[in-house]
């Protein structure tokens, strides 16, 4: 049947990279193996979480602060990290390399379309592949609901943008790492490299602290965390589009083949520039959502009016290693609430080695002073309540008594998973398998 | 006199120390058959690589109508088609035409006649990456006789075809030049080019060794040689570089 030139060439662009999707024998496999370690995560979760709630002839009582989106929906989901890492890149890689290799890409550059569309093209389709790739997580939400389970829309939304977003940092990466080079094999050694390069950040900066601990907050890894917590913060989400439009921007520039490498290489130093100053300016915001139903990462509300009220910059003086185990504990359950709600927090950690183990005895190890407008008081207490009864004691604030709704109670269930295991060890692989032949039989 | 297309003078291209193309100047005339002619390595497929704009070249220009040819001029006067490639490997036939027409901006009008003459229906259902390579050499060329632009540039039309198969693209590739169509191909086989072209330009270690019909090349053979007279393209080519 004669083709009519209805469709604009972007349109035709997209069938084009959506059909090379569909083709790819690294997407059906990616989304044959999502079912499976959904499955494991989400199957050991909700089995877990019903022991905790009671099932078995456990103590009930301990699940009554039992929160879904900690208990079951960052394990189920941690399947997407798994992917996004392992599986995903190779899509990536497949999707913007196979034009090169198969020289396509000389026939497509005459066509005059911008690199950059061409890019978003390519972007576009492989989002929508990680969105088909995540309906085994997402039908466990359904599984879920008919347990009898709590869903809270806002924090399955940020847990879900969470991964999207990380998604798509490891589609910009794996752009970028195609069009430097020749080799599709050369571009996932490349792009699990640089991976691996994050996870080591993370953990010097675990070790180090510092600069090193602020750039470890900023890597997929750290991102995904925030997510899982129901934690929605602007900087680290802009941070992150910032990257994959960098990433993406990185490989139109270098898939420009008729443009000399100088001039290749000047763009791909002011589109660095760009980026860093993005990054820099990202870095300046503040706001921050928590969105999980237990309000894990605030204080409770009553508190958060009380802080808001304080003005004056708060000066807080940590003498805790990098690696001792109350830093981290003071991180996690105070100072990143505080951070949310006190603008002018300032935190120092002071320490002379890494781990602290042979700075227990040294005189004024383990203090926090806290420093506000002058008047300075000094505690040793690690936990939320500690650091806001140092907080209340320097700004001469009664603190504000807690009523009993503001308390998360919790969503115990004591159901086993029953019938995860027929869906995803099962119906998904089938499934995809299933639609993985018709498919390639279309096409042969 | 048949009007000029474009011209290209001094192009020159380095990769390292190899000089691919050194100062590489000749013209276009419209509507001719042109081939480019020179042993393998001779730098034919960077040539046209720098034309089409999909590699860049270190010097030179070219020009069209008096005026130096921009990146978007360039697109709408003339389509490279290369040698040895299998463009969406998995993608069937009919719908690479399809595609060339819809993104390329191809003849919609022209499909059915480019499928007969290039014998492509019984392809059309095969993905373009299971097909042998005289077969995806009839593909490349219908991708490039699809194409709208004034000048259709092939690397090796021939290569991997039969006689049989070679006789009947050249007839097609004539019709087209029939059609107004100016073609330039490269073709190291010079029996071939001599067959098929009207005038020629030869290329030697990235230079240009002539250019003209093969009487005009003869002359400039024999000028060069300075006793014996040529009338075998093969013999001036020999002669000449």
């Amino acid at each position: 049947m004669p083709v009519t030139r209805t469709r604009s060439p972007f349109l035709w662009l997209l069938d084009k990279e959506w059909r090379e999707l569909l083709v790819s024998r690294a997407w059906w496999l990616l989304l044959l193996g999502m079912g499976p370690l959904v499955g494991v995560s989400f199957i050991s979760a909700v089995r877990t979480y019903a022991e905790v709630s009671g099932l078995n002839g456990t103590s009930a009582g301990v699940g009554e602060a039992l929160a879904p989106l900690i208990g079951v929906w960052a394990p189920a989901f941690s399947a997407c990290e798994l992917v996004a890492v392992f599986l995903l890149p190779f899509v990536a890689i497949r999707l913007v390399a196979g034009d090169r290799q198969s020289g396509a890409l000389k026939l497509e550059l005459q066509q005059g379309m911008s690199s950059f569309t061409r890019m978003a093209a390519k972007a576009l389709v492989l989002l929508v592949g990680w969105l088909v790739a995540m309906l085994p997580p997402l039908s466990a939400l359904l599984l879920w609901k008919s347990y009898g389970g709590s869903l809270y829309a806002p924090e399955l939304i940020t847990l879900t943008v969470g991964h999207v977003l990380n998604a798509g940092l490891t589609i910009g990466l794996a752009a970028a790492m195609s069009s430097f080079t020749e080799h599709p094999s050369t571009a996932a050694i490349l792009t699990l490299g640089f991976t691996v390069g994050t996870w080591i950040l993370d953990v010097f900066g675990a070790v180090q602290g510092g600069w090193w601990e602020r750039a470890a907050g900023y890597t997929p890894a750290a991102l995904v965390s925030e997510f899982e917590h129901g934690l929605w913060r602007l900087d680290t989400s802009l941070i992150a589009l910032v990257l994959i439009v960098a990433g993406l921007s990185l490989a139109a520039i270098w898939t420009r083949l008729g443009i000399p490498v100088s001039r290749r290489l000047w763009e791909s130093a002011a589109l660095g520039l760009l980026a860093a100053v993005g990054i820099g300016a990202c870095t300046f915001l503040r706001a921050s959502w928590d969105t999980s139903e237990s309000r894990g990462n605030s204080f409770p509300e009553t508190d958060e009016r009380a802080l808001r009220r304080i003005r004056q910059p708060l000066r807080i003086e940590v003498h805790l290693a990098p690696e001792d185990g109350r830093r981290l504990d003071l991180e996690r359950e105070a100072l990143v609430k505080l951070r949310r709600i006190m603008p002018n927090l300032q935190v120092k950690y002071i320490s002379a080695t890494s781990i602290g183990l042979f700075e227990q005895t040294s005189a004024g190890y383990g203090e926090i002073w806290y420093d506000l407008a002058g008047r300075r008081t000094m505690s040793r207490m690690i936990t939320a309540e500690g650091v806001l009864e140092a907080i209340y004691s320097v700004a001469h604030i009664a603190p504000a008594a807690e009523t009993d709704e503001a308390v998360f109670r919790g969503h115990p269930l004591a159901a086993p998973p029953r019938g995860a295991g027929t869906i995803f060890y099962g119906c998904w692989p089938v499934l995809f398998l299933g639609s993985a032949i018709l498919v390639r039989r279309r096409f042969q | 006199m048949e009007s000029m297309l474009f011209e290209v003078n001094g192009l020159s291209k380095r990769f390292g120390a190899i000089e691919a193309l050194a100062d590489v100047s000749f013209h276009v005339q419209a509507g001719e058959l042109l081939g480019l002619i020179g042993p393998n390595g001779a730098g034919k497929s960077t040539l046209f690589e720098c034309l089409a704009g999909v590699l860049p070249c270190d010097s030179g220009s070219m020009r069209a109508g008096g005026r130096p040819v921009s990146a978007r001029d360039r697109r709408s006067l003339l389509f490279y088609v290369p040698d040895g490639i299998a463009p969406w490997p998995k993608q069937p036939v009919r719908w690479v035409l399809d595609f060339t027409i819809g993104f390329l901006g191809g003849r919609a009008s022209a499909r059915e006649e480019v499928i007969e003459q290039l014998a492509l229906v019984p392809l059309l259902h095969q993905p373009v990456g299971t097909l042998s390579k005289g077969q995806r050499k009839r593909v490349l060329l219908a991708i490039g006789l699809l194409t709208s632009q004034p000048a259709l540039l092939v690397d090796e039309p021939f290569e991997g075809l039969d006689l049989r198969q070679a006789r009947d693209i050249a007839a097609a590739l004539r019709a087209h030049a029939a059609g107004g169509r100016t073609l330039f191909l490269s073709i190291h086989q010079i029996g071939d080019a001599a067959r098929f072209c009207d005038r020629f330009v030869l290329l030697s270690s990235g230079r240009v060794c002539g250019e003209g019909t093969v009487p005009e090349l003869a002359a400039l053979a024999a000028a060069h040689d300075g006793s014996r007279s040529y009338d075998d393209l093969e013999e001036v080519f020999l002669a000449l570089t």
